[in-house]
């Protein structure tokens, strides 16, 4: 087993990396850039290093300064996380030929899922269902504009690197495309540094349906069941669960053996997700491999039992898998609901700045894997993604009253959240049927903004506010309020229990 | 007795407080009173529940309060003070100009259009770059282009005017 891992990323997920090493015995070493000298993930390791400025690309994302850093504190792995280097082949490859092992898969599987074009021939090939579009980049505007007339607009115009919604655009007509071309290759280019794009036929009303997958260095196998992700705003995920409440068990079979067969089709190892759309008549398509942990692994962690992280990095020092596909079983039902710095009604704008307050919640079933505390600072470098509430239940209707309790009494303060943006979504007639698509947002919640969607459910917490604003002024203003009106430690409080 | 106006995503609410402590908003009595734990949290009974309040000054007559999940941008005025304020509104309103103003912090990736340039209602101003995403700003106004306050590749607060279209 190694001894000393260091994690080359941030956030949350930096962290839940730091939990698996601390339980596995290794050392965990955080590197953080200016902008993140008081997150979180920088208190938690056991060692951190100064990486470099704020910006990603001269700190997260400088191969040469991690590698050199890894060899000179003589770590022996990498773990990338998600994001940032996590699916860059040119890294792993520099990783595996300075002596570290990459908590990861072979940069060959990357490089052949990596890039989306060559994983859609290699999938066809395979037999595993593609969405009908191009195979190669598309070398420039006009021969973009000939391929999507072929294809039939609208078209998805998608990163070749990409992943996550960055670099993708939805073109309606041929009007549209000369801008989204060049605006999704800019997009593609900051974010993965390659400016590759290519066109897929617009399916419509899908679901984002996704399969885990876990793979030895021996040629063992599994999956770990499917996560339902269609709940999603310009590609971004925001409520994840598992199992899907679209999948019956016929689907399930089909889908788990497709995605296993794409994951040997790559000779893959560690872990792995492949993302499929589905229609309402239950066809699937393969939409991309991520060739790395996922951001909603804890879902599938949830109703498995699996502690994924810590199998990654036991199978990245040559462990053989001892689960076998038999013993996994799903228990109950898990969502993940993921808290992003945003004003939700004001166009979704990034909201920046200090974390003055951050106070967790518990309870039965409740997880919150978290990047954030006291004094760290929110800033416009990175992904604005600040936390995951996650929620077990028994079945998806006690896991739905599980997280909407949970997302009420956590408290996150400095900047503004989506938190309260959940509990409209999670209370809509066709989530909780499960009849929702990849456009829910777009269709049923678009339409409610700004502020229409809260509809009188915040009226009290209004009145509240109102007029604690008074009382506060008036203190400002010098004014003496009476003694039971405002004093550090009134008489009520001394009545509550010790 | 003072008499506050307070706003709450444009509704406006009367809150008057009196010397023995009574409070009243709207028409309606209620009984209250807050406790502050550390220095952004309180704790305010109403009525006969007792809630958790962050409170985070934002500005001189402006809080953000984070209540039961929910967040309010709140403007606490006297009624003096917010009399004022409407008259002050009402005079800027019959200038025509529009300021073109950063919805969200980010840098200034590209900018479409020059001092003097005439724009039309919806027309691309100039791209933002936040958190990885490029955000194209339409102009909110039909015009000529007045005054440009930032230079392509510079950091802009949110709120920041970025130009001004007359």
């Amino acid at each position: 087993m190694f001894k000393k891992i260091l994690i080359a990323n941030r956030g949350e997920i930096a962290n839940r990396i730091i939990k698996a090493c601390s339980e596995l015995d290794i050392i965990s070493v955080a590197i953080y850039s200016e902008a993140d000298k008081n997150a979180l993930h920088v208190r938690r390791a056991d060692e951190a290093y100064f990486i470099g400025p704020s910006p990603a690309n001269e700190s997260y994302l400088n191969k040469e300064k991690i590698i050199d850093l890894a060899k000179k504190i003589g770590a022996d792995a990498i773990h990338p996380g998600y994001g940032f280097l996590s699916e860059n082949s040119e890294f792993i490859r520099m990783v595996e030929e300075a002596g570290i092992t990459f908590i990861g898969p072979s940069s060959q599987s990357v490089k052949m899922m990596g890039e989306k074009t060559s994983a859609r021939r290699l999938m066809k090939s395979h037999n595993v269902p593609i969405v009908p579009g191009t195979t190669e980049p598309i070398k420039n505007v006009e021969e973009g504009k000939k391929s999507a007339a072929e294809i039939g607009y609208p078209v998805m115009l998608k990163a070749a690197a990409g992943g996550g919604g960055k670099g993708m655009r939805k073109i309606l007509n041929e009007d549209d495309f000369e801008s989204s071309y060049s605006q999704a290759k800019n997009e593609a280019l900051k974010a993965f540094g390659n400016d590759d794009v290519y066109l897929e036929k617009f399916i419509e009303n899908p679901k984002h349906i996704e399969v885990q997958i876990l793979a030895d260095k021996f040629g063992n196998y599994i999956h770990l069941f499917e996560r339902e992700c269609s709940i999603q705003r310009r590609h971004q995920k925001v409520i994840e669960e598992a199992p899907s409440i679209s999948v019956d068990d016929s689907t399930r079979k089909k889908i788990t053996t497709a995605a296993v067969n794409a994951a040997k089709a790559c000779s893959y190892y560690n872990a792995g997700t492949i993302e499929f759309l589905m229609d309402k008549k239950k066809d699937f398509y393969f939409l991309e491999m991520n060739t790395r942990l996922q951001v909603e692994h804890p879902v599938t962690e949830m109703i498995t039992g699996v502690d994924i992280v810590k199998l990654q990095i036991k199978i990245a020092s040559c462990e053989r898998l001892t689960l076998k596909q038999e013993d996994l079983k799903i228990h109950g039902h898990a969502i993940e609901c993921r808290i992003y710095a945003e004003d939700v009604d004001n166009n979704f704008a990034p909201s920046t700045g200090k974390i003055i307050h951050h106070k967790l919640t518990s309870g039965p079933g409740i997880r919150i894997d978290y990047g954030i505390d006291l004094m760290s600072q929110v800033s416009i470098y990175y992904d604005s993604m600040l936390a995951k509430v996650i929620a077990w239940g028994i079945d998806r209707d006690e896991a739905i009253v599980r997280i909407m309790r949970a997302l009420s009494e956590y408290q996150i303060s400095g900047v503004i959240t989506n938190t309260p943006s959940f509990t409209w979504m999670l209370k809509q007639k066709t989530f909780l049927d499960g009849t929702f698509d990849i456009n829910f947002l777009e269709n049923e919640f678009f339409p409610l903004l700004p502020g229409k969607w809260k509809d009188g459910s915040t009226n009290d917490a209004e009145e509240i506010a109102a007029v604690l604003g008074a009382l506060l002024k008036l203190q400002e203003r010098g004014t003496t309020l009476s003694n039971n009106q405002i004093t550090n430690n009134n008489q009520w409080r001394k009545q509550q229990y010790d | 007795m003072t008499e506050f106006v307070i706003t709450i995503n444009y509704r406006k609410h009367t809150v008057k407080v009196s010397e023995n402590s009574s409070v009243e908003i709207g028409d309606k009595k209620v009984e209250t009173e807050i406790s502050q734990i550390s220095n952004n949290f309180y704790l305010i009974r109403f009525g006969n529940s007792v809630f958790e309040v962050i409170a985070n000054k934002l500005d001189r007559d402006k809080y953000g309060f984070l209540i039961d999940g929910f967040y309010f941008e709140t403007i606490i005025r006297t009624q003096l003070e917010e009399t004022v304020i409407e008259l002050q509104k009402k005079k800027s309103k019959i200038r025509h100009h529009s300021d073109v103003k950063a919805p969200m912090p980010g840098l200034l990736l590209k900018l479409k259009k020059g001092i003097g340039d005439q724009v039309s209602l919806g027309e691309p101003l100039l791209l933002l770059e936040a958190m990885k995403m490029e955000n194209e700003l339409r102009s909110p106004a039909s015009g000529r282009v007045k005054n440009i306050f930032f230079r392509e590749g510079q950091s802009i607060e949110k709120d920041a005017i970025i130009l001004t279209i007359e």
